[in-house]
C-alpha cells in the first residue's frame, strides 16, 4: 500500500512539475509577444485582433489548454512582428502613393 | 536583380523628393485633380456628397431619404442643448457666438502647438465652465455637433496652415503620411479604399471618393441608428481593415482630420449627412 502511495505521489508530483514547467514557456511567450505587440503600437501598426489573441491566452491558460494557449501566443507574436515589418516599409513606401 | 532594386529605390527618393517639396497647396491640387479626372462628370462641388456624387442608384435612395432627414431629431436635440445654461450660468453661446462656426474647425491652435477640432473645443467650452466633458463619438457631442454643422451650411471649408509655423505644417505632414500609410492585417491606407478604390464596391457598398469627405459630418449612419462624429468613422475604417484603431480626439486623428480636411479646400459645408 505504500508503494503505491509513494508511486501515486511521485506521478503527481512530476505532472505538477510538467504543468509549472509548461506554464512558465507560456507565461515567457506570452510576455514575449506583449512585448512584440506594444513595440508595433509604438510605430502606429498594432493590428485589431493582437491583443483579443492574448487575452484569450491567457482564459485558456487559465483553464489548462495550453496547446490552444500557446497557439494563440505564437498567432498574436506572429501578428505584431508582422506590423513592425509593415510599419517600416510603410515608412518609405506611403509616399508612393500620393497623387502628383 | 540588383539593377531594379536601384531603380525602385531612385524612384522612391525622387518621389520622397518631390513630396517634401510640395506644399499643402500642391498637394491638395493634385488630389483635386486625381479626383475630378477620375470621375469627369461629378461637378467639383458635388463631391461633397460623398458616395451620392458617383452612384446614382444610391443617390435616387438618398434624395427620398433627404426628404425627411434622419439627423434632423439629432439636430434639435443639439440645438436644446446649445441653448441649455451650465450651471454656472453660461452657456455654449459664451463659447461659440451663434454656433455657426464648422468652417473655422479644424485649426492649428499656435500657443498649444496643437490642432483643435470643433468636437474638442466644445468639450473644452463644457470643462471650462464647470461641466462634464462629453463622450466623443456618439450621443450629445454628436448632436451639438449636428446642430452646429447645420447652420453653418454653406459655407466654405477653409483650412488654414499657418506658413510661419513649422510645427503646423509637421502637424499636416503627419495627417497626410497616416492617410497614404497601409495598415491593419488587410494591409491597405485610408487612400486605397477611398482614392484607387472610389467608387469600386465592396461587397454590395461603394467606396466613396476621398474628395468632399469631411464635409458633411456628424454623419446619420444607418447602421449606426443615430448620428456619429468623423472620428468615430475614423475608428471604424481602421478596424475594418483589422488594425487597431486609435484613440478618438487623439493626436493622430486630429491630424489626420487636418489633413483631410485641408483637401476639401473650397467645398461647400454641408453637413450632417445621411448615409447607409
Amino acid at each position: 500500500m505504500k508503494k503505491y502511495a509513494i508511486s501515486g505521489l511521485l506521478v503527481l508530483s512530476l505532472v505538477a512539475g510538467g504543468a509549472s514547467l509548461a506554464g512558465d514557456e507560456f507565461e515567457a511567450a506570452w510576455q514575449a509577444a506583449d512585448d512584440k505587440r506594444k513595440e508595433a503600437a509604438g510605430m502606429q501598426s498594432e493590428w485589431r485582433d493582437t491583443k483579443k489573441m492574448l487575452d484569450k491566452a491567457k482564459q485558456a491558460a487559465e483553464k489548462g489548454d495550453i496547446d490552444t494557449a500557446m497557439s494563440l501566443v505564437a498567432m498574436a507574436h506572429e501578428q505584431a512582428a508582422d506590423g513592425i515589418v509593415q510599419a517600416e516599409r510603410e515608412a518609405v513606401m506611403w509616399i508612393t502613393r500620393v497623387p502628383r | 536583380m540588383l539593377r531594379k532594386y536601384a531603380i525602385l529605390l531612385a524612384a522612391v527618393m525622387a518621389l520622397a523628393w518631390s513630396s517634401t517639396h510640395a506644399s499643402p497647396e500642391d498637394d491638395r491640387m493634385a488630389f483635386e485633380k486625381y479626383f475630378t479626372t477620375k470621375f469627369p462628370e461629378v461637378p467639383l462641388n458635388d463631391f461633397q456628397n460623398g458616395i451620392y456624387s458617383v452612384d446614382p442608384v444610391a443617390r435616387a435612395d438618398w434624395e427620398q431619404i433627404e426628404e425627411f432627414p434622419p439627423y434632423e431629431l439629432a439636430v434639435d436635440a443639439g440645438e436644446a442643448e446649445y441653448n441649455k445654461p451650465f450651471a454656472n450660468g453660461k452657456s455654449y453661446s459664451d463659447c461659440f457666438g451663434d454656433g455657426a462656426v464648422r468652417a473655422q474647425y479644424p485649426y492649428w491652435d499656435s500657443e498649444r502647438r496643437e490642432v483643435i477640432t470643433m468636437e474638442l473645443a466644445i468639450n473644452e467650452c463644457r470643462t471650462d465652465n464647470g461641466e462634464k466633458p462629453l463622450k466623443w463619438n456618439k450621443g450629445k457631442i454628436a448632436e451639438l455637433s449636428a446642430y452646429m454643422s447645420y447652420i453653418s451650411r454653406g459655407q466654405a471649408v477653409d483650412v488654414k496652415i499657418p506658413e510661419d509655423d513649422p510645427e503646423a505644417l509637421a502637424a499636416y505632414e503627419r495627417g497626410k503620411q497616416f492617410y497614404y500609410t497601409k495598415r491593419g492585417q488587410l494591409n491597405f491606407s485610408c487612400f486605397d479604399c477611398h482614392g484607387t478604390g472610389a467608387g469600386k464596391g465592396v461587397r454590395l457598398e461603394k467606396l466613396s471618393p476621398a474628395l468632399g469627405h469631411t464635409t458633411h459630418w456628424p454623419v446619420y449612419r444607418s447602421k449606426w441608428g443615430a448620428v456619429g462624429t468623423l472620428h468615430r468613422r475614423f475608428g471604424g475604417c481602421n478596424r475594418q481593415v483589422r488594425a487597431k484603431n486609435f484613440k478618438s480626439q487623439g493626436q493622430e486623428y486630429r491630424e489626420l482630420e487636418y489633413f483631410l480636411t485641408y483637401m476639401s479646400n473650397g467645398l461647400e459645408l454641408n453637413g450632417p449627412g445621411a448615409r447607409r
